[in-house]
């Protein structure tokens, strides 16, 4: 087959408006920059003065170290799947077919922000049956409640810039079933919204204590604190080991999201926002 | 609006429109009905579109043209009535397997494919093998001209290649009926006639039935082998753009195809209509009231330069092989009129001119109040 007609080449957008930027803007910039800086890292430094680098040594050998990393890492893991699996079809399914209600969904959401996690966890016990008491799975479950607002966020933004009910409907007019449809088309679109969701379910999980300790559980966070007590310089240490290696983890899922969405035009990936490059020309 | 481009392609288009017998599919949409709220959006659409023809749906927004053209493609069900394809109801048949290939009015490529993987996705939902299925939509993309494109993703595509890239998807699953939501509607003006020709040019060749919506008359009328004009959700007319143009069968597709003029007029009990002092017959509806509107194409008018005439040219418009006259009659009434330029030299602002009637029979509608 040949082509019937040759177009002309189509005009192309203007390169980009080179950005003004003020001196005096530049100044400020570096002043907010700084002063961020020293407060975050001078605290950091501090703890890694009051610990000492000998203190890292003894983190690892230290009694119930080992299992409560574990514990903390096998909670991020279910928080985060369970999360997904729940909201990735929740959220598709209001933004296609209950646009209206994307409204009160978002209301929903920000309870588990604004109820204070010890009410929280006082009502999962109160209910929890007996099976799930004393497992895992009961503080994981307890985990989606907290990490649904920001899952929830992050999908919003990631279907926000899709034009999904055009996406949906040209995939079925081309044969594919609801769930190629998921699965082929509407998985790979979101990938970065899913990483963004990752991300904050990981920080949250490997982060939270008042639930933990109240519910009895030995997670990482609890396990420090309770090592305060005795050792003051080996649980400095282990929150700042656990801090940089969620950093590099948190690190590594957003470069490697963002490589992988760059090629197809899908934004960086930011926590809550997912900036889709536009249609350039016509 | 360019009336006369309108008609020159209306032209081409009713010589060259016809399919070869024995391609294609036949798509009959049976008195479909379909209600939002207390809006109906369809009441009693009824089309039959014969294999390899392309029928355009013409009207304004929220005439019920694109509800009809996603009930044909299973995103909407009606609530009475059914769609024929070659004579079997697909009514309860899932828009999945259809076998329709649509082009939607907003860009509509899958993000992370690249311009072959999104041609290529309906063979693959159909178990198509990779090899076989980058050959046919290479090829296609060949024939839509983006083979060079072929690995670029759509953000790096334009619009026009990226609706290009759409209709060779659609085309790709060698769909029984290929459906077109104002594909063109999103583009500028020069791509918006390349594609035009591009769409009907592969359309011919292919022989697929075709169902293009669009509130474009421009669009419909160059690009269709018929057009039905759709207002509140009824079928108006449906006919070859020529005869939508000269043969009008009620004054809403008079007005809505073209330039119409609206000339204030007198109904009288013999069937005639007395307006700018002379009487002639009337055709199609006549309205209860006898204050009607003539409705007089700017070329159906006669217009003679003479002193003391019934009307003084304000503007002239030269548009090539005809100039468009502006006329304000007195009872500041506005016309327009198309003379050969080669006459209208004459025809100068503030020149005194006497409009009159042809002879013919004449469409009239209830006076409009302004």
């Amino acid at each position: 087959m040949a082509a019937v007609t040759q177009a002309a080449p189509e005009r192309i957008a203007p390169p980009r408006r080179p950005r003004v930027v003020f001196k005096g803007a530049t100044v400020w910039r570096w002043v907010v920059l700084i002063v961020a800086a020293v407060y975050f890292l001078l605290p950091l430094w501090a703890a890694l003065r009051f610990a000492g680098i000998g203190a890292f040594g003894s983190v690892i050998s230290q009694p119930g170290f080992t299992s409560s990393l574990a514990l903390s890492v096998r909670l991020a893991i279910l928080t985060t799947l369970i999360t997904i699996a729940l909201m990735l079809p929740t959220t598709v399914y209001v933004h296609l077919r209950l646009p209206k209600l994307r409204r009160l969904l978002e209301g929903i959401t920000i309870l588990p922000i604004v109820i204070p996690p010890v009410v929280l966890i006082v009502g999962v016990l109160a209910i929890a049956p007996g099976f799930l008491k004393g497992t895992s799975w009961l503080l994981a479950l307890a985990y989606v409640v907290l990490a649904m607002p920001f899952t929830y966020r992050a999908l919003d933004a990631g279907l926000r810039a899709l034009d999904l009910k055009t996406i949906v409907e040209a995939s079925n007019s081309l044969g594919a079933g609801w769930l190629s449809t998921l699965w082929r088309v509407l998985l790979p679109n979101l990938r970065t919204a899913l990483l963004s969701a990752t991300v904050l379910c990981v920080a949250l999980v490997l982060g939270e204590f008042t639930m933990a300790s109240l519910d009895l559980y030995q997670t990482f966070p609890v396990w420090i604190y309770v090592n305060s007590q005795t050792s003051g310089q080996v649980s400095v240490a282990a929150s700042l080991l656990a801090l940089f290696v969620t950093w590099i983890f948190l690190l590594g899922i957003t470069v490697l999201g963002t490589r992988q969405s760059r090629k197809t035009g899908g934004g960086e990936v930011t926590l809550f926002t997912v900036a889709r490059t536009e249609t350039r020309g016509n | 609006m360019t009336t006369n481009t309108a008609r020159d392609g209306a032209s081409t288009a009713a010589t060259t429109g016809q399919a070869e017998p024995g391609r294609g599919t036949s798509v009959r949409l049976q008195d479909l009905t379909r209600a939002f709220g207390t809006t109906r959006a369809l009441d009693g659409l009824s089309i039959e579109m014969a294999p390899g023809e392309l029928v355009a749906l013409l009207g304004p927004s929220g005439c019920g043209k694109t509800t009809a053209l996603r009930i044909v493609a299973g995103f909407e069900t009606a609530d009475t009535g059914s769609v024929l394809v070659d004579g079997k109801d697909i009514s309860s048949v899932p828009a999945a397997r259809r076998d329709m290939g649509m082009v939607f009015q907003s860009y509509s490529l899958f993000p992370n494919m690249s311009a072959l993987d999104n041609v290529g996705f309906g063979l693959r939902m159909r178990k198509i093998g990779a090899g076989e299925r980058r050959k046919r939509a290479g090829d296609l993309l060949d024939m839509v001209g983006l083979a060079p494109q072929a690995s670029q993703y759509p953000h790096q595509l334009s619009g026009g290649q990226q609706q290009r890239v759409a209709l060779a998807r659609a085309l790709a699953i060698r769909p029984r009926v290929l459906l077109l939501d104002e594909p063109l509607s999103a583009l500028d003006a020069k791509v918006r006639l390349q594609l035009r020709e591009q769409i009907r040019t592969l359309q011919q060749q292919l022989g697929t039935t075709t169902l293009f919506v669009t509130h474009d008359q421009e669009e419909a009328l160059s690009m269709a082998d018929r057009v039905g004009v759709m207002s509140n959700g009824r079928l108006e007319q449906i006919a070859a753009p020529d005869e939508l143009y000269t043969d009008p069968a009620t004054a809403f597709v008079a007005e809505f195809v073209g330039v119409m003029n609206r000339i204030p007029g007198e109904l009288r009990g013999d069937g005639q209509v007395a307006a700018l002092g002379s009487t002639i017959p009337v055709r199609g509806h006549r309205p209860e009231d006898t204050a009607v509107d003539v409705l007089v194409r700017p070329e159906g008018l006669r217009l003679e330069v003479v002193e003391n005439g019934n009307g003084i040219v304000t503007t002239r418009t030269f548009l090539g092989s005809v100039t468009r006259v502006h006329v304000r009659l007195s009872g500041d009434i506005a016309v327009q009129v198309d003379k050969p330029s080669a006459e209208s030299a004459a025809l100068a602002p503030g020149a005194s001119v006497a409009v009159s009637l042809p002879a013919q029979p004449v469409l009239v509608a209830a006076r409009r109040v302004s």
